[in-house]
């Protein structure tokens, strides 16, 4: 009987069913393949890991290694499995040349290396250990996705030629955020060209298992092992690094799932609201006569059961072929998860789990079953929804609207349970549209560098201690032609120094410190301000954390062998430097400068990018970046796809607008076929009652357009903060372009509710007084 | 008397192929402007039929109603509606009220034009009716807080807010009971006397006893018609005789 009642109602209510079903579909397709990558993306990082024999703890060094203090260390410590120390020949990206282009604008540490013997391999496409040959060169994957290489190519290092002989997937260095890259070659090879680089130290330890990776790094720096170089890496990071980008697309496709819904739900909500109304009279009579409330539930539950059923199973099904594509990069960086079957299972879980959220949902919906007073359905077969606000609206009070808008806002007061459901998707459509483009504005906008420890200058020259012996001689050089450019418009130094810093212990750590003029190219600060005086430090949110410090609290560090107390007067977010640097204006006659770096901007706006290059070949001991190409390349890629969310977003929710709004209002009006029969009788034309309800769209529409729009402008500033900032940047406002957030956003929105209104309203014309008025 | 209804040949088939029904076939009516007319019959003999179809509330099949000068089949959507609202009457046999406005709101509903129109002149002739139909003091309760009588005085109130020329009133008294539908039916003979002319179907013989005519339908036709004098509120009873005797004649 279920099966007959089942098919029957299906078949009245074809197009709310198909939709209804469409978005079950969508929401258990998006969970179902956001669970299975998510155990594949794991999987995947796992067994690469495994392969890779990847490291638990590296500290990148330059300078020399004291192997017998390291080797002692090692000894000593018991959490030490295993350790050794690689060489990485840092080379100028200029002097890499594949094919017939440099990497000269890479923003990457490029450096050789050959394979390791013990663990940290370097795995090829297929995941196994490469033993390259001489004259092979394999390229990190990274700049065969970005185009710069490929199988077979020529790489020309000082003269020495390599063919490309394959691509490398590294476990440390994998991701683009990593800012080092390792090309493999043969020992041979590398001893042609180890001349020609900076050779680096990587330091690589296996630690035991439970072993906690903080304490380590407190014990490697307490023993004052080598750690002239960015801050040391642990697996935990790595891990991190290597599932981050495609982390991110599971977060989305869960977060668009989470939104279909919502949207199924409000969908279902109005189905049933519209269904028990309309069944009112009957499910009163069923009570009368002593059908349990349980009984009554079954028959709707049984319907959605089917529906989600269905729509569960093919959500599933349709998820399958669509895994290819995005696992594609997870299997391109990390290769395979191993057994499918593990990544299957947590699919079909996750369509099972939103078959089950449904059923739920419905069940809760149904308990309005129990509301329902038997008498009260017999007596007035609909429900009585009383409101004061509708109560002081009266028509003989009127004297500001016509009858027609009148009646529209009026139903709106007297039945506003049913239009929540109208108003919220209203207001998710506007939240949607919003949100994603005040992101995208934020990022395109210029002055989002600042927000992640940048500063807006034409370029940036970096003199490292990595890179040149004489750090200070070189910068000074570079200084001079600074000072006598004419073009140069503004420029200024900042000192990155190790120090030594008494910790609230009172034992002495070592202290990274950017000394210089933080006015002149502002950053934006995540709380408090820019260094002023001298006695004034702002720390980067990761040492903030790190130190437990906080704006007003004091760091002592040790200042050319005296004790200088500063106080915290800033915390900023920062992309530079491993994330964890601090700012300071004082000076330091004495110390260890690991880099003096140099902002500038020109007088000549045109030609930016030819001062650029004329610099690069000028200092070719520097590393010369321009900000707009640093810029492009650390955002770019997220840049493009935000705005194509971004895109995606508006028309989505333009398309939801528009198909939600349809069926609402072509449901409002076959519930409302009395009420519009009566006024018809009376005399109300077609387009009297067409105006009546376009005034009920666009009384829910100025609601749900303007909560939208705040709560956009406020939460959605929230939420979107989650999101830039696991980009680097904590804190941001939204740069908002108010042309799209307050008018055409709004615009868009609202000729999609005037246009599907018209189209849900269009059975008006052929409703026959007479087949209704009887109804009553 | 000039009419203010003329029906010509009216014929009205519901459904399609092997499943039409013949409800009119070809039916002529006159109704005189300030006549009373009742329309009497058995079940399915097309009495609402008729009065949907000379109103204008329903499409006829072939045929032609005229609204004093104006054939109705002639005039579009919205002329059609301006008619209804402005010239017609309409009382059915449920009282049928808009649910979320109070009785008030609910009479002066046809006439409240524009919101520039003086409400508060239009609530003052609503309150004049309500006080006229017995329904005084009820203006702000809601539709679910009255009586079916009250509801159904509320409602041929607002059938005359626009001072029709005709009013048509379907069962009016059908769901009453019968002190209810004493009450009314001598509020619609008060309303006739003032001049508008009142078209009325019923199966009530002490209801068709008061109209100037009773007209007998059957199998879609009018088979007979009665003509009465003038109600003036006495000789109920004979009246009544009068009336079943005309049922008898034509065997319904």
């Amino acid at each position: 009987m279920y099966l007959k009642i089942i098919r029957n109602d299906i078949r009245k209510s074809r197009l709310i069913t198909t939709t209804i079903t469409a978005f079950i579909l969508v929401a258990a397709m998006l969970t179902a393949l956001a669970a299975s990558l998510t155990v594949n993306l794991f999987g995947a990082i796992d067994n690469m890991l495994l392969s890779a024999k990847s490291v638990h703890f590296m500290q990148m060094h330059t300078g020399d290694v004291d192997m017998e203090q390291l080797q002692s260390f090692a000894q000593t410590n018991d959490s030490v499995k295993e350790y050794q120390v690689l060489e990485f020949l840092n080379i100028e990206g200029a002097d890499i040349v594949i094919g017939d282009d440099s990497l000269a604008g890479s923003i990457q540490d490029n450096g050789l290396c050959v394979q390791s013997k013990k663990f940290d391999f370097l795995l090829n496409l297929n995941g196994e250990v490469i033993q390259p040959a001489d004259g092979e060169i394999y390229v990190p994957l990274y700049y065969m996705q970005e185009g710069n290489a490929a199988l077979g190519d020529t790489v020309t290092i000082h003269g020495v030629s390599f063919t490309v002989a394959g691509f490398l997937r590294d476990s440390v260095m994998n991701a683009a955020l990593v800012s080092s890259k390792r090309f493999l070659v043969s020992q041979g090879d590398f001893e042609r060209v180890r001349e020609h680089g900076q050779l680096e130290y990587l330091i690589e330890f296996r630690l035991a298992e439970d072993v906690s990776f903080p304490a380590f790094e407190a014990a490697y720096l307490a023993a004052e092992l080598p750690a002239n170089g960015p801050p040391a890496i642990t697996y935990t990071q790595v891990k991190m690094i290597n599932g981050i980008t495609d982390g991110i697309m599971i977060a989305v496709l869960m977060l668009v799932s989470l939104l279909v819904i919502i949207v199924a739900f409000l969908c279902i909500r109005f189905t049933l609201l519209a269904k028990i109304e309309e069944d009112y009279k009957e499910i009163g009579v069923l009570k009368a006569v002593g059908i349990r409330v349980s009984q009554m539930k079954k028959l709707y539950l049984a319907k959605y059961g089917a529906i989600s059923g269905v729509a569960c199973g093919l959500g599933f099904l349709t998820s399958l072929p669509l895994q290819r594509p995005f696992l594609q990069n997870i299997r391109l960086y990390m290769g395979e998860s191993g057994s499918a079957l593990p990544g299957l299972l947590w699919g079909l879980l996750g369509a099972i789990l939103i078959c089950g959220i449904i059923l739920l949902y419905v069940n809760g919906v149904l308990g309005r079953f129990r509301k329902i007073s038997a008498a009260q359905a017999v007596r007035y077969g609909a429900p009585q929804e009383k409101s004061k606000s509708s109560k002081i609206f009266r028509l003989s009070n009127n004297r500001l609207f016509s009858r027609n808008i009148f009646l529209g806002i009026k139903d709106v007061l007297s039945r506003k349970k049913l239009y929540v459901t109208m108003l919220m998707v209203l207001i998710i459509s506007s939240f949607l549209m919003i949100v994603p483009q005040n992101i995208s504005s934020t990022i395109a906008d210029d002055s989002f560098i600042t927000y992640m420890g940048m500063g807006i200058c034409d370029v940036n020259i970096g003199v490292m201690r990595s890179q040149v012996e004489d750090v200070a001689g070189k910068a000074a050089e570079v200084s001079d032609v600074l000072a006598e450019d004419e073009n140069v418009e503004t420029y200024v130094f900042f000192t990155g120094m190790m120090l030594d810093r008494k910790a609230d212990d009172k034992t002495i750590e070592k202290f990274r410190v950017t000394l210089g003029d933080y006015s002149v190219f502002p950053i934006t600060y995540f709380k408090g301000r820019a260094p002023q005086t001298k006695s004034e430090i702002a720390l980067s949110v990761l040492n903030a954390e790190d130190l437990e410090k906080n704006v007003g609290d004091e760091i002592i560090l040790i200042v050319d062998g005296a004790e200088k107390h500063l106080t915290v007067c800033g915390i900023y977010s920062d992309v530079t430097n491993g994330g964890r640097t601090a700012q300071a204006t004082f000076s330091v006659n004495s110390g260890d400068v690991l880099s003096v770096s140099m902002a500038a901007t020109f007088r000549d706006r045109q030609n930016v990018g030819t001062a650029i290059s004329q610099y690069r070949k000028q200092f070719p001991f520097a590393k010369v970046t321009g900000i707009d190409e640093s810029t492009q390349q650390m955002l770019g890629s997220i840049r493009d796809a935000i705005q194509m969310a971004s895109i995606v977003a508006v028309l989505s929710s333009a398309l939801l607008t528009l198909l939600v709004t349809v069926l609402f209002i072509k449901m409002l009006v076959a519930r409302d076929r009395y009420p519009i029969a009566i006024l018809k009788a009376m005399g109300f034309s077609d387009a009297d009652i067409r105006r009546q309800y376009l005034t009920r769209s666009i009384t829910v529409l100025a609601m749900g357009v303007i909560l939208g729009t705040i709560l956009a402008n406020t939460l959605g500033e929230l939420a979107g903060m989650a999101i830039v900032s696991s980009f680097g940047a904590a804190t941001f406002d939204f740069v908002v372009n108010p042309w799209l957030v307050y008018l055409v956003s709004p615009l868009l929105i609202a000729g999609c509710v005037v246009i599907a209104t018209m189209l849900g309203i269009s059975g008006i014309q052929t409703l026959k007084i007479l087949d209704h008025i009887k109804e009553a | 008397m000039s009419n203010i209804i003329t029906g010509k040949n009216i014929v009205k088939i519901f459904g399609k192929g092997n499943e039409q029904a013949k409800a009119l076939n070809k039916v002529n009516v006159e109704i005189a402007k300030g006549e009373f007319v009742a329309v009497m019959g058995p079940s399915g003999s097309g009495k609402s039929t008729l009065l949907f179809a000379l109103s204008g509330m329903d499409e006829i099949t072939s045929g032609m109603v005229k609204f004093g000068d104006t054939e109705l089949s002639k005039l579009g959507e919205n002329a059609l509606a301006d008619v209804r609202r402005t010239k017609m009457g309409f009382v059915f046999q449920q009282p049928t009220m808009l649910r979320n406005l109070n009785l008030l709101d609910n009479i002066i509903l046809p006439s409240a034009q524009k919101g520039k129109k003086d409400t508060a002149k239009l609530a003052q002739k609503a309150k004049e009716l309500m006080n006229k139909a017995g329904i005084a003091g009820l203006e702000n309760r809601d539709t679910t807080e009255v009586s079916g009588g009250q509801l159904q005085r509320a409602g041929i109130c607002r059938a005359l807010m626009n001072e029709p020329e005709i009013l048509f009133a379907d069962e009016p008294t059908g769901a009453l009971n019968s002190k209810s539908a004493e009450e009314i039916m001598e509020l619609l003979v008060d309303i006739n006397k003032e001049g508008t002319a009142i078209l009325l179907v019923t199966h009530d013989t002490k209801v068709a006893a008061m109209a100037d005519r009773v007209l007998f339908t059957k199998d879609g036709n009018i088979a007979s018609e009665l003509t009465l004098q003038k109600f003036n509120g006495r000789d109920r009873k004979a009246r009544c005789e009068t009336v079943l005797a005309g049922m008898a004649a034509v065997g319904i």
